[in-house]
């Protein structure tokens, strides 16, 4: 395998490291901060994988620096990772507000106390 | 383009028959004697023959009484159901991605 | 002139007024309250105003694509593949009205409920959001934008979900709802990425050329993923526990709101289904995915509301046997899409005018029960009975919607299940059996909620009065219930029939 290969593939290699540790996270852990901390890496693995999505080798970054048009590359998936970027900051702090005030009602922070809302 | 199908059911039609019923019934109730000799009872629901209670809350048939025996004889399938809502975030995610992986083998076999 | 530029940009005003007036309320609300409830008035109003103005052209006119960006935002003027669309159809005529319906009874509801809050301009806020994000999800021809509302929609909702943040439970139902909408919301992301790295576009119409063009092994992931999403927050079982915790915690005259926001995730599923995925692969198998998950939905959803005794999760629970008829409906549609069987559009009539439907008769049963909630402060029904001597009104409305609930003729309930029965009978006897049986259960079901809540002698239990903006609001959508029972031809004919034509063929073209 030659370098070349490896580093093709390392990125989306991440992202599937990313995306377990975080789905494991949220699927087994109790603690709900560790929940969180599990989603906020799957967000960081998604954005990963669009922005290894628009990697073009050789081409150039969408700014109107002389190149030729056809040697750019599209910045569509950067749009979509900066906006998943401002909308994972978002929901992240409501998430820890939630685990506030979950807090402050439960004292407890454990999703096996967290059942009141059940059948 | 689409036909329009409700024709065999029309709830105007409906809705004149009921009242045309309604007064029937309205017709057979005033044939009725309205001089009935009252007791001390009348009024009263009739719980089996027995005498009513005075309490009010006494007299209602509460929420979870009501179709005991159908829960009864389904307990078999009620059982798992109910332990199956746990209110366990964790198991809420769980379900999701046994769905997930069932459709995806779906159709991933089928396709 | 004016009144073209209107009608044409009529799309865009739904979104963009919501939310200039959220942030309006949010921050002159700050002033004063009262100037954030007046702005919040406003904001609805104006939004049911251009909705009603969209349907109008939709309906009596034709349906177009908007364009955003472009010189005039006709599709003509389409530059570049990447421009945002929206698509104004029959289809998003039918899923906004419903949502519209719903928002101005909740809208009005909440003026009186939440009067005893604080911070309410933060709640009118959020209500708006909510607004925008739910009809952005349904009016939107593009997977990213897609996205964007599905977050804008979930965070908004669970904050209006935990606004009474001082009870523990409803923190907690918030809580795991967001857990779930996140990672709902990452997943469409990243079935979003393995889309525009095979096909290199985002929007449906040019996707739907995409796939028939080549449909991939990545194609049939991200189809997998986006249909999980979607039915999870649509409250499809077997992921529908998040609903029961939801709607019965949530703030009583927002529940329908928060209902009809998974109803417009089901829109979206419907539209994905037909709009880009149905020139993929073979529509039976499909279909069979929506009929398999509505019908588990349709016998889990009716078997748990038999249990419960608290009359919220009661409903809530009916509510996800409902969504089960919409989607074995719309699969049975799905599933003889162009095989050219009459029935297939039979069915999808009678799911579609079921949605319309539910909308309005699950916020009434909603608004009925939070009004008997708020007066007697118990939810449970063991300690309910004889609130129809002091709340006449609230009675009749109960009843009215548990009517139709169980689909007892002749209410608008019965016309679209009759649809529905006689649809999917053709398709399969043994689905047309379970819709049946489910419905029976569910008269059962309402018919023990309405005993116990409103009959038998007088308990005074009552502790407070309703107030007049309450009725109204429930008011509101028993008159639009009871033009739907007494005229349901003229509204299949009006409304349901061109969203059946915009879901099977607004897509077909393509942009031009």
């Amino acid at each position: 395998m030659s370098w070349d290969t490896v580093f093709m593939i390392m990125p989306y290699l991440t992202v599937v490291i990313l995306l377990s540790i975080g789905l494991y996270a949220v699927l087994f852990k109790k603690n709900l901060i560790k929940i969180i901390m599990g989603i906020a890496i799957m967000q960081n693995g998604t954005n990963l994988f669009l922005v290894s999505l628009a990697y073009r080798d050789g081409y150039y970054a969408p700014i109107f620096t002389g190149a030729e048009s056809t040697e750019m590359v599209m910045p569509t998936p950067h749009a979509l990772t900066l906006t998943s970027i401002v909308i994972g900051l978002a929901t992240t702090a409501l998430l820890l507000s939630f685990t506030m005030m979950i807090k402050k009602h439960y004292n407890s922070i454990n999703t096996e106390d967290m059942r009141r809302c059940k059948e | 383009m689409i036909d329009i199908v409700l024709e065999n059911w029309s709830p105007i039609v409906f809705i004149v028959v009921l009242l045309l019923n309604v007064l029937v019934a309205y017709w057979l109730y005033s044939m009725g004697n309205p001089e009935y000799k009252k007791t001390k009872y009348s009024g009263d629901p009739f719980i089996s023959g027995n005498r009513s209670p005075k309490d009010v809350k006494k007299l209602h048939v509460a929420g979870d009484n009501l179709f005991w025996g159908f829960k009864k004889a389904l307990k078999r399938y009620y059982d798992p159901l109910i332990d199956g809502h746990t209110g366990r975030l964790n198991d809420y995610m769980i379900w999701v991605v046994i769905t997930l992986a069932v459709v995806l083998i779906y159709l991933y076999l089928v396709v | 002139m004016t009144l073209d530029i209107i009608i044409e940009n009529s799309p865009t005003f739904i979104l963009a007024i919501p939310l200039l007036f959220a942030f309006l309320t949010a921050v002159l609300g700050w002033v004063s309250e009262k100037i954030g409830e007046i702005l919040f008035g406003i904001g609805l109003a104006l939004t049911v105003f251009f909705v009603g103005v969209m349907s109008f052209e939709v309906l009596t006119a034709e349906s177009w694509f908007y364009v955003f960006g472009a010189e005039s935002p006709s599709p003509e003027n389409i530059t570049s593949f990447f421009r945002i669309t929206f698509i104004a159809d029959g289809f998003a005529v039918l899923a906004t009205i419903t949502i519209s319906i719903t928002a101005v009874a909740a809208g009005i509801y909440s003026y009186s409920f939440m009067k005893d809050e604080s911070g309410l301009n933060k709640f009118y806020t959020l209500f708006l959001l909510t607004l925008a994000g739910v009809n952005g999800m349904v009016l939107t021809g593009d997977l990213f934008n897609l996205f964007v509302w599905f977050e804008v929609t979930s965070v908004a909702s669970c904050a209006l979900i935990a606004f009474k943040n001082y009870r523990g439970r409803s923190v907690e139902a918030a809580l795991k709802y967001m857990v779930l909408s996140t990672v709902g919301g990452l997943v469409v992301l990243f079935s979003i990425g393995l889309l525009y790295g095979q096909h290199g576009v985002l929007n449906y119409a040019l996707l739907r050329e995409g796939i028939a063009g080549s449909f991939t092994f990545l194609d049939k992931l991200a189809l997998g993923l986006l249909a999980v999403v979607f039915a999870m927050k649509a409250s499809s079982v077997p992921m529908h526990m998040w609903a029961p915790d939801a709607y019965g915690e949530a703030p009583g005259s927002v529940t329908p709101f928060i209902a009809v926001t998974s109803l417009g995730s089901l829109f979206v599923l419907f539209r994905l289904f037909f709009g880009v995925f149905s020139v993929g692969l073979d529509v039976a198998i499909l279909g069979s995915l929506l009929i398999v998950l509505g019908a588990l939905s349709m016998i889990v959803g009716v078997s748990m509301a038999l249990v419960q005794s608290d009359l919220k999760r009661l409903i809530a629970y009916l509510s996800v046997s409902q969504v089960g008829y919409m989607m074995t409906a719309i699969g049975v549609g799905l599933a003889t899409l162009r095989s050219g069987e009459g029935f297939g559009d039979l069915a999808m009539q009678g799911g579609l005018f079921h949605m319309l439907n539910d909308g309005v008769y699950k916020a009434l049963l909603f608004l009925s029960a939070v009004a008997v909630i708020h007066t007697t402060d118990i939810r449970s029904l063991n300690d309910l009975g004889g609130l129809a001597h002091k709340m006449p009104y609230t009675t009749f409305f109960f009843l009215f919607g548990a009517l139709s609930i169980a689909g007892i003729p002749p209410t608008s309930g019965f016309s679209s299940k009759l649809l529905i029965y006689k649809s999917v009978y053709l398709y399969s006897p043994i689905l047309a059996i379970i819709a049946l049986v489910v419905s029976i259960i569910t008269f059962a079901i309402v018919a023990k909620a309405f005993f116990n809540a409103f009959l038998g002698p007088d308990q005074s239990l009552m502790k407070r009065r309703i107030s007049k903006p309450m009725l109204w609001g429930m008011g509101i959508l028993t008159v639009v219930l009871i033009v739907f029972t007494l005229f349901p031809n003229v509204v299949v004919a009006e409304i349901v029939d061109p969203a059946v034509e915009g879901l099977i063929g607004s897509l077909e073209g393509g942009l031009p």
